[in-house]
């Protein structure tokens, strides 16, 4: 039962060039860029903390699993690297 | 409802029930009551080293217990034994809480339940308990309840925490009103502490509060444990209230 809940999940899961494309249209609908470098700081994009909710809701809307975390998670993402890295490892959850 | 007003005074609390006792501000309370030579029974999830090392001092004075404060029963069992061995409660300090760091859209429906369950709707059944207990025996007494800042200002990341606090807050009022003078209700509502349960708050956001502070720092529980034991212990009048103590950094 467990695994098989598991492996439902993991049918549906994303993969990070596909959240990246999600962040890319987050960006989009406010006339920002995301860059290509992985490296490249939030601060620099214009990429806020609510924008990192609703990509998360984008995400659960992908995937249909509701994804739940603390703030403390949160607060050490700095790249574009760091919110790709977060949210498939989020996914495993 | 208007009836005379119970122009008898309140005496001040002498066997007092505090829940969460077992770290952080509910173990300075604790402490700085047996300092003032108050009757304490104390309980908490876990009974820390510090709390045993309390009662080991005061073995005549002080009752401690392991106990959840949302189990009600566990509760109840408590405060009989306590009233063995140490005689009627007649003050309750509500301390035990959870903490919260999490933004609303991104937190759990259950953890949101568990936050209300164990802030507020236990604080109230614990409160119910107690004044049952001493309304039967004719006791006046003192309740304070330890709440937050955020029961009156808002903070990202702590939207069911705040609803909770301020929930007390208002019961506080209510509960005042109700009681007719046989027992002084009060809140009290400290800003955030630089440990414990402000690892709710990212080191960012407590900068920005200190700097925000006219006092320049963060509150600590020693600043509170005297404004709680005011009020549980001298004939102040006071009623109803919501007592801040965050060196003005939310005025």
């Amino acid at each position: 039962m467990h695994s098989l809940g598991c492996r439902l999940r993991r049918m549906n899961e994303l993969s990070r060039a596909q959240i990246r494309d999600l962040m890319a249209q987050v960006l989009k609908n406010q006339d920002k860029e995301l860059p290509a470098d992985d490296a490249a700081q939030l601060r620099e994009i214009g990429f806020r903390s609510l924008d990192f909710s609703e990509l998360a809701l984008r995400v659960e809307d992908e995937t249909g699993e509701e994804l739940n975390f603390d703030a403390p998670g949160l607060r050490r993402i700095a790249t574009v690297g760091d919110v790709l890295d977060f949210l498939v490892e989020l996914q495993h959850q | 409802m208007s009836e005379p007003a119970d122009t008898q005074l309140v005496p001040p609390s002498s066997v007092v029930l505090v829940s969460g006792g077992s770290r952080g501000l509910g173990l300075a309370i604790v402490t700085d009551l047996l300092d003032a030579g108050v009757r304490v029974a104390a309980f908490a999830r876990t009974i820390t080293s510090e709390l045993e090392k309390l009662a080991a001092e005061h073995p005549d004075r002080v009752h401690v217990g392991s106990v959840d404060v949302t189990d009600l029963r566990a509760a109840q069992s408590f405060v009989r034994e306590v009233e063995q061995r140490l005689g009627p409660i007649d003050g309750i300090v509500n301390n035990a809480a959870m903490g919260q760091d999490s933004l609303h859209a991104h937190t759990a429906a259950d953890d949101i339940a568990r936050i209300i369950e164990t802030n507020l709707t236990a604080p109230l059944q614990l409160t119910r308990l107690v004044i049952r207990r001493m309304l039967a025996k004719g006791l006046r007494g003192r309740i304070v309840n330890i709440t937050s800042i955020c029961g009156q200002r808002g903070f990202p990341g702590l939207v069911a925490y705040s609803a909770t606090k301020g929930g007390m807050d208002a019961a506080t009022r209510s509960l005042a009103r109700e009681l007719g003078g046989r027992m002084l209700v009060n809140s009290v509502a400290p800003g955030f502490f630089a440990s414990e349960m402000s690892a709710v708050l990212g080191p960012t956001q407590l900068d920005q509060i200190v700097r925000r502070t006219p006092t320049g720092h963060l509150t600590e529980p020693v600043e509170v444990t005297p404004v709680v034991r005011m009020l549980l212990r001298e004939h102040t009048n006071i009623n109803g209230q919501v007592i801040v103590v965050d060196g003005a950094a939310a005025i």
